[in-house]
């Protein structure tokens, strides 16, 4: 993750850098994170927080998280992706019932009466849900105080300007060529 | 400060009663037991000794017989959680009680307020500390929250703000808003800074009182009061906490007040000789406020007796 921070001042330029990195981790969206353009004016305030992904965040089907394989009374599913390890149990149970859901270990599990070719149509989680746990996360990085924000988002590219009271056009302009110079369109 | 075992602990009070000491604060859990006590320094050695010989250690606590608050200015995950644990937990390994509390509306830098019960509930404190965040201008532009409180603040910041000088006792510079535990040694050594300073700052108060003593010393009215069935019944922790010029006492107010106001103190009623009012967090609790001599002196003359 590279970031580039432009700020009033040098002290919470440095300490916001370290901030955004540290609870990105924290969070475990760090690798999902290319580029990072931070721009703090505390003296005006205003704020923007802008990341490019490295990849657009999309819909993802149990196949994609998972190994499927047809056996003789169901499917087995092996867990590649821990991270999704709920979702999947959540949408074979809502499906198939929790009586045909046998989960045998942490990874592996055994579904009665399933089909392997329904799994890929199976969603465990959209992109939609993705994008909203990163906007938590860039959030959480601001400062408190800041309430007011506007959110930009096209393609991989999501951008936050926020200030504390009324927020100007002047203001969403500086946030527009941040996200443009990050690659986002220039009309969001 | 002794920290160790419950275990023959009978033997380090009979003494600290034999040396005329006090115990200043007493914290059970399970079998583990910390006491804070005042012993004359001359008795320092025989009281370490009894301490060593029943499997505990001694350590010297500075800030022992304070109440400390540490304030931020919210108690949402981006001002309250590391630092202000951090110096918190500092604070109590210098023997101090501490209280962490958060304003209601002081996020933001145009925006941030303290309201007037929290600055009452501030001074019941013997000092506060107030942590702020990175951004300079923010921190400057802060300052009025700390301007009218009467007890000494310590105000501890990221960078160095300039031009406040004059609304606290001292500033400490270089901690922040914090994403994680402060363990680094020049962070633990920044959490020994903030503590020493106010300590120093203490220290001063300590002295002011020293040149107009106190009618009675706190900690012998926490004697006196100790065998209240209230008191000695009440299971919050340390249900009477020191101050370096009181207490507070941890029952409801307009129960105890009679009973408190008439307890007999050198031949005093308490309530002639010190102020008892509730405290301003809410009823539950009882701030007693000894009077200097001179002023008990005065309030005599002016009553002709």
């Amino acid at each position: 993750m590279e970031i580039e921070v432009t700020g009033d001042e040098q002290y919470g330029s440095d300490v916001y850098s370290k901030l955004f990195e540290e609870i990105m981790n924290d969070l475990n969206k760090a690798v999902l994170i290319d580029r990072v353009k931070l721009v703090l004016r505390p003296s005006v305030p205003l704020f923007v927080f802008s990341i490019a992904l490295r990849a657009e965040p999309g819909s993802k089907s149990i196949a994609d998280v998972s190994t499927v394989r047809m056996e003789s009374t169901g499917v087995h599913v092996t867990i590649t992706q821990e991270r999704y390890a709920p979702d999947i149990l959540a949408a074979l149970w809502a499906r198939y019932g929790r009586s045909n859901v046998y989960q045998q270990t942490r990874f592996d599990i055994d579904v009665t009466g399933a089909k392997e070719s329904d799994m890929a149509e199976m969603i465990v989680s959209s992109g939609e849900e993705d994008r909203r746990e990163i906007m938590g996360a860039i959030w959480r990085t601001m400062p408190e105080g800041i309430k007011n924000r506007r959110t930009l988002v096209d393609g991989n590219v999501i951008t936050v300007i926020a200030t504390e009271e009324i927020l100007l056009p002047e203001m969403v302009q500086v946030g527009r060529e941040v996200h443009e110079s990050m690659g986002g369109a220039a009309v969001v | 400060m002794y920290d160790g075992g419950v275990y023959r602990s009978e033997e380090l009070f009979e003494i600290i009663e034999d040396v005329g000491g006090v115990v200043l604060q007493k914290n059970r859990s399970s079998q583990m037991l910390t006491v804070i006590m005042s012993i004359p320094e001359e008795d320092k050695e025989a009281v370490s000794r009894v301490c060593v010989d029943i499997g505990g250690v001694v350590k010297d606590v500075p800030l022992a017989g304070t109440e400390i608050a540490v304030v931020g200015p919210t108690l949402g995950r981006h001002h309250m959680p590391h630092p202000i644990c951090d110096i918190a937990e500092e604070l109590r390994r210098y023997g101090s009680i501490t209280v962490v509390m958060g304003m209601a509306r002081g996020r933001g830098k145009a925006t941030a307020q303290i309201s007037r019960t929290e600055r009452e509930i501030v001074d019941e404190y013997d000092a506060a500390i107030f942590v702020m965040g990175n951004f300079k201008s923010c921190v400057e532009a802060k300052a009025d929250l700390v301007r009218d409180i009467h007890v000494p603040v310590v105000l501890v910041t990221g960078p160095q703000p300039e031009g406040i000088d004059d609304c606290c006792e001292a500033i400490v510079s270089g901690v922040g808003r914090k994403a994680s535990r402060m363990r680094t040694p020049p962070e633990r050594a920044k959490l020994e800074e903030i503590a020493d300073t106010l300590e120093a700052v203490l220290r001063d108060k300590k002295r002011s009182l020293e040149e107009d003593p106190l009618f009675v010393h706190p900690s012998e009215v926490k004697q006196i009061l100790e065998n209240y069935e209230p008191i000695d019944m009440c299971l919050r922790p340390a249900p009477m906490v020191l101050h370096l010029d009181g207490l507070r006492i941890k029952i409801p107010y307009s129960e105890h007040r009679e009973y408190l106001e008439n307890v007999m103190v050198y031949g005093r009623r308490l309530g002639e000789v010190a102020d008892i009012s509730p405290s301003k967090i809410d009823d539950s609790s009882v701030i007693v406020r000894i009077k200097t001599r001179s002023q008990v002196r005065d309030e005599d003359l002016k009553a002709g007796r």
